[in-house]
């Protein structure tokens, strides 16, 4: 705290990651992208920040909570049945990558070494980038969203594999391959004891321990937290990568009721430090040599962005899946992935490759993930494209695929309710009768109970829950909260949107700012009480003399 | 990575003790802290970075808070009790600092550190009790928001101390302009900024934080500590609807962030000696005993009856937060020791546990009994097969009204003396005092009454009349289902205040509530 240097570094990281993001929107340029320039902007352009530990771990922990937050999405079952194709497709990319890459490089007159660095680092996707992108999509649960998850699953076992491998490698005691060997079984079988572990955990601990805490949402986040990161410190610890130790704290946490309360609260936490896990992803890249390296970067980028895809969609379409979904997945995989450079550092710094080898993979990295994140993101344009310039008609994929999509249940022209005190409990109760469509929305899911119509636990506030709610949708917006800037915010939100609003006046001095924010309609439980007080009174017959 | 997962697992471990006792999650987390300091597995380097973290949230939520719209009417009474407060106790700081042998310096931390009441927990209590948005509720909401401004501004008078009064009367000056710098940014800034970014979650929430880093990198510019200049950020997010913006996208971040400054605080706390230990629990003994007769003065003053006065003074008992935030910046600034630092630390654990045990109606009561006010005196000629009505602010207006024109007795019972001369004025007899005070209600006659009917908030407090009724029926208030269950159970006769506004909604919305942006109602 003498010097706050952390805070620093992060206050210039994230204060660029805001510029640059609020800069590219109007170009439609993807957040992720922005980031990487904006850390290009802080390191290798002006030199002004290197990554230091604290920023290092900062962006460790945002890889944690994008997994985390997969895992939290998906579940076992959903993972299954894309289990085939994945493994199938993340290993045959792998092979033809790698193969393919080694041929081009030695194509490209550098030597063996060189190219076996090249084609490695040019073998792997990266998982964070296209997770990230695929929940900006909200398409983690679509198919190809889960196959696509499924093979960079498999792909980060073949890196672990590859780790160990190099590991063994390097070491000063040259292991053999019996050591090499030991540690692989190690590490799978870490593995295994992580998965019997979540699957353990989620069909009798968590339940009963969470349902505890349930009704607090801050004790709730942080036992969440808690449990994802004791997950990556013990996938740390038998030598398996961090993404899959918080992947499978997330799915053991996927089945429970709040999975998708959760979900909202971890997201823009997940978002902050993702933000700082690419800008310094730009920070650290190296480009000294690119100079003279600029055309066989671009080559092999090119290699990557389209070949890449080509091996894949002829793959999962074998597999028997639709066109469409063939081409979604297969262009998830049109980028190298960091850890690329980490392999390539290592390989710098065993003395087997020189730096200029660094700013190839620099580039080819750069160029990778701008133009494929891109591709992920307006997949579906380039699709119709494709499509209509017969380019996709080699593979001979299934046509109508619109099956495989998940049912996007939403409702339509429904009543939400928020609040589930004595009134709005009545009111859902009441229209519910009347044959009206209710959504009751509460923070308590103990308040949640026992009601006639589907329900949503989260906090209102929250713009993410009134938009799970289906805002713009409904028919009208009624809270029936005690909360002051809760109903103040609840009515803003919902006339800004033209949806009218009844809303909970419970103190006088309330009023005149509900009217003014534009309720339509007001709950004035306390002067329509009091006419029920003087009918009873009239009743026990106080006006008699 | 360790040492985070250490961090959330103590972080886990005091909220799941506090959630078992019932307490403030404060100071568990603290403790949780302590525990790991002593098993010594947490390195000092990343303890530090969430700690200044952590504190930056606290501090800039805090000043995300601080919408003086919140306390509506109750604005000058506020000021009037918070300033009472902060200056008395201050001084009561100052005074035990020096006897303590602190010096002057280090006394002005002590001040500083003393005089405040913690938001965190008091405004979750009053949450709790849904006694917020009463009066006396708004009002300790804005000695709260008050007091925490008036820390921050003083800290640097505290960290400039030592370098003489030019140097502070400097410190003040500066401060007063990124004051208005966030005045400004609060009026015109941000406005612009959320309407660019608005849209998008994502960009929405780095433009928060950005915004956040750049204020506090300007008051590093000119010399001020780091949380002044996230106070002032947070200040200048505080207007409506871009608080409540900027609470949805940063509701969890500043969580989590927040747990662990609690937690990495308490892992830089040792074990106190015996000396500091009792230093620590004298002070919390100063603030506990000093504050609830304090403020009551105050509150009285300022319009307020006895009871809700000795009840915000029970509530406001407990140092804050910010006191620790105070104690970190004196640490640093090496004003004062780590020991010194443990003894407000050690204040603000005891103080913050014992609050919810000291803010209760039961010693709330008995605190009454002392109290040296005017007793109502007995009616004459005391009344007979009247109508008691406990309550005669607006809630009872409706109903005095047709009672009065049917020419039927009333006595109406409560204790707002500007309430009660309107009342007089109009010719209604009245008796000043608690509704929950047996004698009071004796003198206003319930056991001759034809009736009673009660329109106070609470079920609680109805609890007296009710048992002191006999057989005379007691019509009361309730908004809830499990409101009304208690009153029944008791012999009351429970109005269901809920229902009556919902049967008047569904007539609304069976006539045909308006289609979107239609015809207005």
């Amino acid at each position: 705290m003498s010097d706050a240097t952390f805070l620093r570094e992060l206050g210039f990281i994230i204060l660029a990651a805001a510029i640059f993001s609020v800069a590219a929107r109007p170009a439609r340029i993807p957040s992720l992208v922005a980031y990487i320039f904006a850390g290009l902007f802080l390191g290798p352009v002006t030199g002004f920040l290197t990554v230091s530990e604290a920023v290092h771990l900062a962006s460790e922990v945002g890889i944690a909570l994008l997994l985390f937050l997969v895992g939290l999405e998906l579940s076992l079952e959903k993972i299954k049945d894309v289990g085939k194709v994945a493994v199938a497709a993340g290993l045959g990319q792998v092979v033809f990558t790698a193969a393919g890459g080694f041929v081009l490089s030695m194509a490209l007159s550098f030597s063996p070494m060189e190219s076996l660095f090249i084609a490695t680092a040019l073998t792997f996707s990266s998982t964070v980038v296209v997770v990230k992108l695929l929940d900006q999509k909200g398409d983690l649960d679509a198919l190809y969203g889960r196959i696509a998850v499924g093979i960079f699953l498999v792909q980060d076992l073949v890196v672990i594999v590859v780790l160990t491998v190099l590991a063994g490698l390097g070491r000063q005691e040259a292991q053999g391959a019996v050591g090499v060997g030991a540690n692989l079984a190690l590490a799978f079988g870490g593995m295994a004891l992580l998965l019997a572990l979540a699957a353990a955990a989620s069909r009798w601990v968590l339940p009963r321990l969470l349902a505890w805490v349930a009704h607090s949402p801050e004790i709730l986040f942080t036992w969440s937290l808690t449990w994802c990161f004791l997950f990556v410190l013990g996938a740390e610890k038998m030598q398996l990568s961090l993404e899959i130790g918080a992947f499978l704290a997330g799915i053991s946490l996927a089945q429970l009721p709040y999975n998708h309360e959760m979900r909202r609260r971890v997201h823009p936490l997940m978002n902050f430090f993702i933000a700082v896990f690419f800008v310094s992803l730009g920070i650290q890249m190296e480009f000294s040599a690119a100079r003279e390296y600029w055309l066989p970067g671009l080559i092999l980028s090119l290699f990557v962005l389209v070949g890449n895809p080509f091996i894949f969609m002829w793959i999962i379409a074998r597999a028997g899946f639709g066109e469409r979904t063939s081409f979604r997945t297969s262009v998830t995989v049109a980028q190298i992935s960091e850890f690329s450079f980490i392999f390539a550092a290592m390989g710098m710094g065993a003395g087997l490759i020189q730096d200029s080898i660094l700013s190839l993979i620099g580039i080819v990295g750069l160029v990778t993930i701008a133009v494929s994140a891109y591709m992920i993101l307006y997949a579906d344009p380039l699709y119709e494209y494709c499509r209509r310039w017969g380019l996709l008609k080699m593979f001979r994929a299934r046509k109508g695929d619109e099956a495989e999509e998940p049912e996007r249940a939403s409702l339509s022209g429904h009543v939400i309710i928020v609040g589930m005190n004595s009134l709005g409990r009545r009111l859902a109760r009441e229209l519910t009768e009347r044959g009206e469509t209710v959504l009751a929305v509460d923070s308590d899911p103990r308040k949640l109970a026992d009601l006639p119509c589907p329900t949503l636990l989260g906090n209102a506030e929250h713009a993410s829950v009134l938009d799970e709610a289906g805002l713009d949708q409904a028919r009208l917006l009624v809270s029936a909260l005690h909360i002051e800037e809760a109903n103040n915010i609840l009515t803003h939100r919902a006339r800004a949107r033209g949806i009218p609003v009844s809303v909970h006046a419970f103190e006088v001095s309330h009023v005149p700012e509900l009217l003014a924010l534009g309720a339509n309609h007001l709950l004035v439980a306390r002067d329509l009480g009091a006419e029920r007080l003087l009918e009873a009174v009239q009743k026990h017959g106080a006006f008699q003399p | 990575m360790t040492a985070l997962a250490f961090l959330l697992v103590a972080a886990s471990l005091g909220h799941a003790v506090s959630r078992w006792l019932n307490l403030p999650a404060i100071p568990f987390l603290i403790l949780g802290g302590l525990l790991l300091s002593l098993a010594g597995v947490t390195p000092a380097g990343f303890l530090e970075d969430a700690l200044v973290l952590g504190l930056t949230f606290l501090v800039f939520l805090a000043g995300l808070e601080l919408n003086p719209g919140r306390v509506k009417r109750q604005r000058r009474a506020a000021v009037f009790v918070g300033l009472g407060q902060f200056l008395v106790l201050a001084a009561s700081g100052f005074g035990a600092g020096m006897l303590l042998g602190f010096s002057t310096q280090a006394s002005l931390y002590v001040a500083l550190a003393v005089s405040a009441s913690s938001t965190l927990v008091v405004v979750r209590l009053l949450q709790r009790r849904r006694q917020l948005f009463e009066p006396f509720g708004r009002m300790v909401l804005g000695v709260l928001l008050l007091q925490d401004a008036l820390i921050i501004v003083l800290i640097p008078v505290a960290v400039l101390f030592s370098q003489g009064t030019t140097a502070v009367l400097v410190g003040l000056l500066v401060t007063a302009g990124l004051a208005l710098l966030s005045w400004v940014s609060l009026r015109w800034i941000v406005p612009f900024l959320v309407a660019k970014t608005q849209g998008d979650g994502e960009t929405f929430l780095l433009s928060v934080l950005g915004f956040l880093f750049l204020f506090m990198g300007v008051s590093h510019l000119v010399g001020l500590p780091l949380v002044v200049g996230a106070f002032f950020a947070g200040m200048a997010l505080s207007a409506f609807p871009v608080n409540g913006l900027v609470r949805g996208q940063l509701a969890s971040v500043s969580d989590f962030f927040v747990a662990l400054f609690f937690t990495a605080l308490g892992a830089f706390l040792s074990l106190p000696s015996a000396g500091v230990f009792l230093q620590g629990l004298g002070l919390a003994l100063l603030v506990m005993v000093v504050t609830p007769p304090v403020v009551a003065f105050f509150a009285e003053r300022a319009g307020f009856s006895a009871r809700p006065g000795i009840f915000s003074g029970f509530l406001l008992s407990q140092t804050s937060e910010f006191s620790l935030v105070v104690g970190l910046q004196g640490m640093v600034m090496g004003h004062i020791s780590q020991d010194t630092f443990t003894v407000i630390a050690l204040a603000t654990l005891v103080t913050m546990t014992l609050t919810p045990f000291l803010a209760t109606d039961y010693l709330t009561w008995k605190l009454l009994d002392f109290h040296p006010g005017t007793r109502a005196t007995d009616l004459d000629p005391p009344p007979d097969d009247h109508i008691v009505l406990l309550g005669g602010g607006s809630n009872g207006q409706a109903l005095l009204e047709e009672l009065s024109l049917a020419a039927h007795e009333v006595v109406v019972v409560d204790d707002d003396p500007v309430i009660i001369s309107f009342l007089e004025e109009s010719g209604i007899r009245t008796v000043r005092g608690d509704v929950t005070d047996f004698e009071v209600l004796r003198m206003a006659g319930v056991s001759r009454a034809r009736m009673v009917v009660s329109t106070v908030r609470r079920p609680e407090d109805v609890g007296p009349v009710l048992a002191m009724a006999g057989g005379t029926p007691v019509l009361a208030r309730a908004f809830n289902v499990e409101d009304a269950e208690w009153i029944r159970e008791r012999g009351g006769e429970p109005i269901l205040f809920s229902d009556a506004a919902a049967d008047e909604f569904l007539a609304w919305f069976d006539a045909g509530c308006p289609a979107e942006d239609g015809d207005g109602t």
